[in-house]
């Protein structure tokens, strides 16, 4: 298989300029920049490329949108704020082949005629930022990057960006909010940020595995890379696999690539020999999978749709037959409930009941309604927020405990505790960010202790 | 006095001049300000706010929202558990008691003589060497409390602003 992200990543010396460029980088932006904004901009739509980041948006048309109107600047973001549970793809490039992401920044930014481009990396991503900026510093002091792009006549600065820890800060406008050095809630569409973005000016955000596809596409053509992969879905696509696996890790496959074969082969099977018992393809904000639905489906955008999920990052991750999915759903539901912003009233609350709810279910204290109220609380979220955080909190509760609600079922006490809330409980859930000091203290306690203990 | 080094000061002060807006440069400022102060509380906010130009209250209000802006101080060195899935599947929780356990402290809490905090935190994207544990900036992957402590005993390496 053509390897259009990786090929370079396996050696240790890629970082360096020196090495990075006998090895091909900064050609594609050579070629691009040979190439009018507008025909990098059709040859990219027709190459079929969709954001890598989850939502598989097409990339071409994501940059046509961009129309400044005079006196206007734009920007690109390069979204490295990889935050997804289970997925560390970006983390893979950045950390191997900083050049190759900054060549992808380049090309998008002449593309979309952006003199400034930003790359916002997650807080926890620091030491890749010091990889990415003195990759950076050498391709500035050579004469790549800067006043000049290579020796054409275009400008191009690009700013480092750290964030602090916060999971919405990925959403494309809560990272423009936190660009702009506000809390990260999102913005209500429209005006989309290709109107009204970074500072209310035209901004495209595009994830770092999108922009690392550019070079090769500006190289290899545009037919070339539509060669790859399936109809929707050209390409290849970066998986990160992890949990029960032999070989956790990130791979590169063509897009329509069998699970089940990636699973035995990339992934080198299921931990100790056991049986697979489900599989979430693109992090936790996606459905999950049975052993049973993991059959025939291939590593694309329509066979993980037709399937009844989605590709999402690519963030795989595996459970085996000893996993105990409450449990597992426990640890994700908290998730939510920590990173929902508190922007939207339905998410902010939903979150927190939905994590709380799983806790006394684990604890021996559910009620024989609580499936049905976990279900009914995620129907209430699904659709009614500013941006996918609620509908993605929503997807692995709902999923998890549709496809195995016997497990739920079991956690029901015999003996049901038919007091009133106010004398079972001293206290509600656990609730979004609002800076508790008391959190962390609670998520210190095993997941398996009394919901009171958690809060 | 200034609580920020100068060198600080000096790069918020470019970034107020070369960014489109003062504001712009918040989050720089509050990582600078954390990592020399180990907080941000009242004074710091305060301090921040003169820097830039902004309000103390729009400062506080954005500080509280990002979790690795803490209001109390903590430890000059911090060691962050993940607890996310993948993670959790691999036997987080075991690990992070044990760490726990070796370094005489509780997720959450900073040890009484300011040496170190331990943390337990959501998906930090190392999860193909779970149960991931990062010492301040550095990955450490899967570490034993024993490998942990050795760490702890070598000085730090350079946190990054």
């Amino acid at each position: 298989m053509e390897r259009i992200l990786t090929a370079q990543a396996g050696h240790d010396d890629q970082r360096t300029l020196a090495a990075a460029r006998s090895r091909g980088a900064y050609e594609g932006l050579r070629r691009a920049l040979d190439l009018t904004p507008q025909e990098v901009i059709t040859a990219v739509t027709e190459s079929g490329l969709r954001g890598r980041g989850g939502a598989g948006f097409p990339t071409g048309r994501k940059w046509a949108f961009i129309r400044p109107q005079p006196g206007q600047a734009v920007y690109l973001l390069c979204n490295a704020d990889e935050s997804e549970p289970g997925t560390f793809k970006d983390h893979y490039l950045l950390e191997r082949d900083p050049h190759l992401v900054l060549e992808g920044v380049c090309i998008a930014a002449y593309a979309i005629g952006a003199h400034t481009a930003y790359i916002y990396l997650r807080g926890e991503y620091a030491s890749l930022g010091r990889i990415l900026e003195s990759a950076l510093a050498e391709a500035r002091a050579a004469g790549l990057i800067g006043a000049t792009l290579l020796d054409s006549s275009v400008a191009l600065q690009i700013r480092m960006q750290l964030g602090a820890g916060a999971y919405i800060c990925g959403e494309e406008t809560g990272l423009i909010q936190s660009l702009e050095g506000r809390r990260g809630y999102p913005r209500v569409r429209p005006p989309f940020p290709a109107v009204h973005g970074f500072v209310n000016q035209p901004t495209v955000v595009n994830n770092v595995e999108t922009l690392a596809n550019l070079p090769w596409i500006m190289t290899h053509g545009t037919d070339a890379f539509a060669r790859i992969g399936t109809e929707k879905s050209t390409g290849t696509k970066l998986i990160s696999v992890c949990g029960a696996v032999n070989r956790p890790g990130v791979y590169e496959v063509e897009m329509g690539y069998p699970l089940s074969e990636f699973l035995d082969h990339e992934a080198g099977g299921i931990l100790e020999g056991r049986a697979l018992k489900a599989v979430i393809p693109g992090g936790t904000s996606v459905p999950v999978l049975t052993a049973q639905e993991t059959e025939g489906v291939t590593i694309d955008f329509e066979s993980m749709q037709h399937a009844g999920t989605m590709l999402g990052s690519g963030g795989m991750i595996v459970f085996d037959e000893t996993a105990s999915m409450p449990h597992a759903l426990a640890t994700m539901a908290d998730f939510y409930a920590h990173e929902s912003c508190g922007e939207c009233t339905p998410c902010r609350e939903g979150t927190g009941w939905m994590a709380w709810i799983i806790a006394r279910l684990l604890a021996g204290q559910g009620r024989p309604d609580d499936l049905e109220r976990l279900l009914r609380i995620g129907n209430n979220i699904e659709g009614r927020t500013i941006c996918g955080l609620g509908d993605a909190a929503v997807q692995p509760v709902r999923s998890i405990i549709t496809k195995f609600r016997p497990e739920f079922e079991a956690l029901l006490p015999a003996v049901i505790d038919s007091r009133p809330d106010w004398q079972r409980h001293e206290h509600g859930p656990r609730t979004a960010r609002h800076g508790d000091p008391a959190r962390e203290a609670t998520l210190s306690e095993p997941v398996t202790g009394p919901p009171t203990a958690r809060l | 006095m200034s609580l920020l080094s100068a060198q600080s000061v000096a790069r918020i002060d470019e970034l107020r001049r070369t960014e489109p807006t003062a504001q712009c440069a918040l989050l720089t400022a509050l990582r600078l300000m954390q990592r020399e102060r180990r907080q941000i509380g009242v004074a710091e906010v305060e301090e921040i706010a003169g820097l830039l130009g902004l309000s103390a209250a729009s400062v506080d209000g954005v500080a509280r929202f990002y979790d690795q802006f803490s209001r109390e101080p903590t430890g000059r060195r911090i060691v962050s558990v993940c607890r996310g899935i993948a993670c959790y599947l691999r036997g987080a929780e075991e690990r992070a008691g044990q760490i726990g356990r070796a370094l005489g402290v509780r997720p959450g809490e900073t040890t009484a003589d300011g040496r170190l905090t331990l943390h337990l935190v959501e998906c930090i994207g190392d999860c193909d060497h779970a149960p991931a544990v990062m010492l301040d900036d550095a990955f450490l992957g899967v570490v034993t409390p024993e490998g942990l402590r050795a760490l702890l005993e070598q000085a730090p390496t350079d946190g990054g602003g």
